[in-house]
């Protein structure tokens, strides 16, 4: 008689994606699974890889900028933000108060729209139809709002090293307090559909864990990272920009599972627009333009910074040989490093864990293939 | 028994008209789906073929139905194309026994649940048919996937027909109406229609156990690789499947077309009745398809063997302890309400307040950032320009 | 249970409410002032010419070099009633290329180029994502009217501003050589000037 040690049998791949419904884009992995467990994962990247790092050694300053906005295009402020910033450490140039003030409304704005797609994503990932399309309400309003201040609804080009292109309109303050006020109740309404579902729980809780330690040491960062109990933020441990001027809270998860990240993610929209509250409280009046040469021409050098993205800590890496166009920019994109725990946490779950995992992560493809 | 011509005849346009009806519902089922889904998320559905975008389900058929029919090189042809008849047939078969009124029937059965029961079995041998001879891994994951959930949820389905045929004392579907011209089981087994509604989901693969053909990790599933027409039969027995659910509910739980009436109405209005309270289940199973995610497979699984069957059987206890020892009916209900409030007691337990603690103390815990005093604006004294106001050439 | 029970309340709760999509065909949302659709170029009403010298500059300094633009003689600067002495010619840009960042808009150095609020330009073809200088000029007047756009440089660019500063300066210079010496012909300023657009001419060609 057979045993079944001795019947071999072959695990099959499955390959999901690149054309995946749950892959968030253009993402490959290869599951080696047993029947619904998955043994192993092989992540595969580079389908949306574009050549941003080499473009942006051969366009000016000012133009990169617009490439930056393609980067992550979830969270196109930030990462915008995250270039000037550099372009500023470079050129040794400080933004005026009110335009670092500017920057850091819309940068918390487009943190809680990124995560409001976020939530209604996931919860397709998990079948809950929906979650997206309260999330993606919201998330047009803020974009209304983007439309108003920056002309754009995605692709801003709005950040200038050393300020903001433009002044915003008169009616910026009371319309961002309306605004916070909707997007408030729209994140309870998802909150109190998805957070506590029975089923939701049962799909998220206790998946995809990682500790802090394995998490650290896989180069995770964002709500990825502090939902494993590791409390980095970039905001509050390398504060830039206004941040220190505000009265905020970090969430940090315990069991670095699935809802634990997830859930971070929703608690840090409430601190986003508590923020954002802050901000206009203080909101200074004055230039909104450091003094200098419009074309940017940084002294020979280089730079690194980094900022808090909606997906972790995003790294500009910076050099320049003294003309008017880059001679390196290198980006570290927190979700291409976030990627790196998908196989540790994927091993041993199902088939349709890998799928609620990859969904936890967060990742935008563009910003992973760059 | 002799079958004579005209009964031929009469039993052919019998079988054409049921046909027309079922497809007709199943097809009202798809723009009521889209429609009342539409609302549910603030968006209108769709609204431009015909008014209302009634005519959307036909132009959908036609489109289907124009597009190439592709089969994967490497299936098997022959079973590839029996699979959708498999799953198509029983859908249809099952309603020649179902009364829409009184004597508006196809065949009543003396047998009718059973027979129900019997027919709606067949349906998962196409599913796995279908997983099997498509010759593709997600296709196979999501056939493998429907035999185990379908198999499981038949039981569960089964054990609450029989209680209904023992309350009623019947397997005929018209008895079993016609014991709740006063009280619908309903009332009497509140818990029998909350078990008969999940395993009636899980049985047509409707959120949350849209698990075999999850659209976000097997990627339809068994109809994986079906287009066309092929794909449309699929798609119309499910919808089929999905409304002879709201009326085999409409029929066991909630008093056919008699309740709340007692006495028979006219035809025209029984049948309205029946079918106000079909298009109430299915709208209650669509309502909980804008909300709930989807399960996992293993949770789906415990669910029945460690939830649903054992339930089932402890109602099936106490049901028959309630006939033999003919207690009044009320008792049957608090009995039922009681093993209902265990199980949701226990989960709560388990699931919800351990999460809802987590939630609170990740709000309460969060590391506190203090804000230092801002600096006095006068700082700034530094000539300033605005990009408007220097208009310097590049 | 309880939670997903509550859960189908708030789903519930939006069966009254009214949609938040918009009919689109049907019903075009307002876009804001400060939208960026495509680019379009700017008429100069007082002297019926576009603001656009074609310097080349947006071309330039585009990310996606979508942009050509040839410049030519301004036929209205010869009969006075303009101050540019060179005037675009043609100008098109591949709209498929284009990636609405407003570059252009803010090196323009003549008000000549705006980001107009058309955003809706698909066609069947791939040439008609080809806008040359009628259509462009024809989505400047129509965002010119829309948001009553002025100027931001009205004293360097629009001719008629230009055109009376000019003449108040040749006046004040004309009474001063009055004043000075009645004999000084006014023509010699202008010909060093004529000189100099014939060789630019020259360059471009």
């Amino acid at each position: 008689m057979t045993t079944e040690s001795q019947f071999e049998t072959v695990d099959m791949m499955l390959n999901m994606g690149p054309q995946h419904p749950a892959t968030h884009g253009v993402f490959r992995m290869v599951l080696k699974v047993d029947g619904e467990k998955v043994i192993d994962v092989i992540p595969h990247i580079g389908y949306l890889h574009r050549g941003t790092e080499r473009l942006a050694e051969v366009e000016t300053y000012g133009q990169v900028i617009t490439l930056f906005d393609r980067v992550d295009y979830i969270a196109n402020l930030n990462n915008e933000l995250a270039f000037v910033r550099a372009g500023e450490q470079i050129m040794e140039v400080e933004a005026p108060e009110r335009a670092q003030y500017i920057r850091v409304i819309l940068a918390e704005l487009n943190r809680v729209a990124s995560h409001l797609l976020f939530i209604g994503t996931y919860a397709i990932d998990l079948g809950a139809m929906t979650p997206v399309m309260y999330g993606f309400r919201e998330r047009e309003r803020i974009q209304n709002l983007f439309e108003h201040v920056t002309g754009a609804r995605m692709m801003h080009n709005y950040m200038r090293i050393g300020g903001v292109k433009a002044d915003v309109p008169d009616d910026f303050v009371p319309w961002v307090r309306q605004l916070i006020g909707e997007v408030r109740k729209g994140v309870e309404e998802c909150d109190k559909l998805l957070s506590t579902n029975e089923v939701f729980l049962g799909r998220t809780r206790g998946v995809g864990v990682i500790d802090g330690p394995t998490a650290i040491s896989c180069g995770l960062t964002g709500p990825s990272l502090r939902g494993s109990g590791v409390a980095y933020d970039v905001r509050k441990d390398d504060p830039y920009e206004i941040y220190p001027y505000l009265n905020y809270k970090v969430p940090v998860g315990e069991n670095g599972d699935c809802w634990d990240r997830y859930y971070l993610r929703m608690l840090e929209c409430y601190e986003s627009l508590s923020m954002i509250e802050q901000c206009l409280d203080q909101f200074p009046e004055g230039p909104i333009m450091a003094a200098g040469r419009r074309i940017a021409r940084p002294p020979a050098g280089e730079v690194f910074s980094h900022s808090e993205n909606p997906r972790g800590d995003l790294g500009v890496y910076l050099v320049s040989d003294g003309t008017d166009k880059p001679y390196r920019v290198k980006i570290r994109p927190p979700s291409f490093c976030n990627l790196v725990g998908l196989a540790t946490m994927t091993r041993g779950s199902y088939i349709a864990d890998a799928v609620a995992i990859l969904g936890s992560l967060d990742i935008v493809l563009g910003e992973v293939d760059r | 028994m002799n079958v004579t011509l005209s009964d031929t005849i009469t039993l052919s346009v019998q079988l054409f008209a049921l046909f027309n009806v079922a497809a007709l519902a199943a097809v009202s089922l798809v723009w009521l789906e889209r429609r009342f889904l539409g609302r549910l998320q603030g968006r209108p559905g769709p609204n431009r073929v015909g008014p209302l975008g009634l005519l959307q389900p036909i132009a959908d058929a036609i489109k289907l139905m124009s597009k190439e029919d592709v089969a994967p090189g490497s299936s098997q042809r022959l079973l590839f194309y029996a699979a959708p008849i498999l799953v198509f047939v029983p859908a249809f078969v099952v309603w020649l026994t179902f009364p829409l009124a009184r004597d508006v029937v196809v065949r009543n059965m003396d047998m009718g649940l059973f027979f129900f029961v019997a027919i709606s079995v067949l349906s998962i041998v196409g599913l796995v048919l279908a997983g099997w001879s498509s010759n593709s891994k997600y296709a196979i994951l999501g056939g493998f996937r429907a035999a185990a959930q379908l198999v499981s949820y038949e039981i569960p389905i089964i054990t609450m027909i029989l209680i209904i045929g023992m309350l009623s004392d019947s397997l005929d579907f018209v008895k079993v109406v016609d014991a709740q011209a006063t009280i619908p089981f309903i009332a009497v087994v509140p818990l029998a229609f909350v078990i008969f509604l999940i395993a009636g989901l899980a049985e047509v693969g409707r959120t949350p156990f849209d698990i075999y053909f999850a659209e976000s990790e097997v990627v339809g599933g068994p109809f994986v690789e079906y287009s066309g027409a092929h794909w449309a039969i699929f798609f119309l027995a499910e919808y089929v499947n999905t409304f002879v659910i709201g009326i085999l509910g409409a029929l066991l739980f909630l008093g056919g077309w008699r309740w709340p009436f007692g006495a028979d109405l006219p035809q025209v209005a029984s049948v309205a009745l029946l079918m106000g309270k079909a298009y109430f289940i299915v709208l209650i199973i669509f309502w909980i398809r804008g909300t709930y995610p989807r399960m996992r497979i293993d949770q789906l699984m415990a669910m029945a063997w460690k939830w649903l069957i054992p339930l089932s059987f402890v109602l099936f206890l106490a049901a028959a302890f309630q006939l033999k020892f003919e207690w009044p009916w009320w008792v049957l209900t608090i009995l039922s309400l009681v093993i209902l409030v265990v199980p949701v007691i226990v989960q709560s337990r388990k699931q919800r307040n351990p999460a809802l603690e987590l939630a609170a103390r990740y709000a309460a815990n969060a590391i506190v950032v203090q804000a230092k005093p801002r600096p006095a604006p006068a700082v700034e004294d530094a000539p300033v320009v605005t990009p408007a106001a220097e208009g310097t050439s590049v | 249970m309880i939670s997903g029970l509550k859960g189908m309340l708030v789903t519930l709760r939006w069966l009254g409410k009214k949609n938040i999509t918009a009919n689109y065909p049907k019903e075009h949302l307002p876009v804001q002032e400060r939208f960026m659709g495509f680019p379009g170029l700017l008429w100069d009403e007082t002297a019926e010419e576009p603001f656009c010298t074609g310097c080349m500059v947006c071309v330039r300094e585009c990310p996606t070099q979508c942009m050509t633009a040839i410049m030519h003689d301004n036929p209205n600067a010869v009969e006075g009633k303009s101050h540019r002495r060179k005037i675009i010619e043609t100008f098109e840009i591949n709209l498929n290329r284009c990636i609405l960042c407003g570059i252009c808009v803010d090196v323009c150095n003549f008000d000549a180029i705006a980001m107009s609020h058309e955003h809706e330009l698909a066609s069947f073809a791939r040439t008609g994502a080809r806008a040359d200088l009628g259509l462009l000029l024809d989505l400047g007047r129509k965002f010119q009217t829309e948001v009553s756009w002025a100027p931001k440089g009205a004293d360097r660019n629009v001719a008629s501003v230009v055109l009376a500063k000019r003449a108040a300066a040749e006046a004040a210079k004309a009474e001063e050589a009055a004043a000075e010496a009645p004999t000084e012909a006014t023509p010699a300023s202008e010909a060093p000037v004529a000189e100099k657009a014939e060789k630019q001419e020259g360059g471009e060609s």
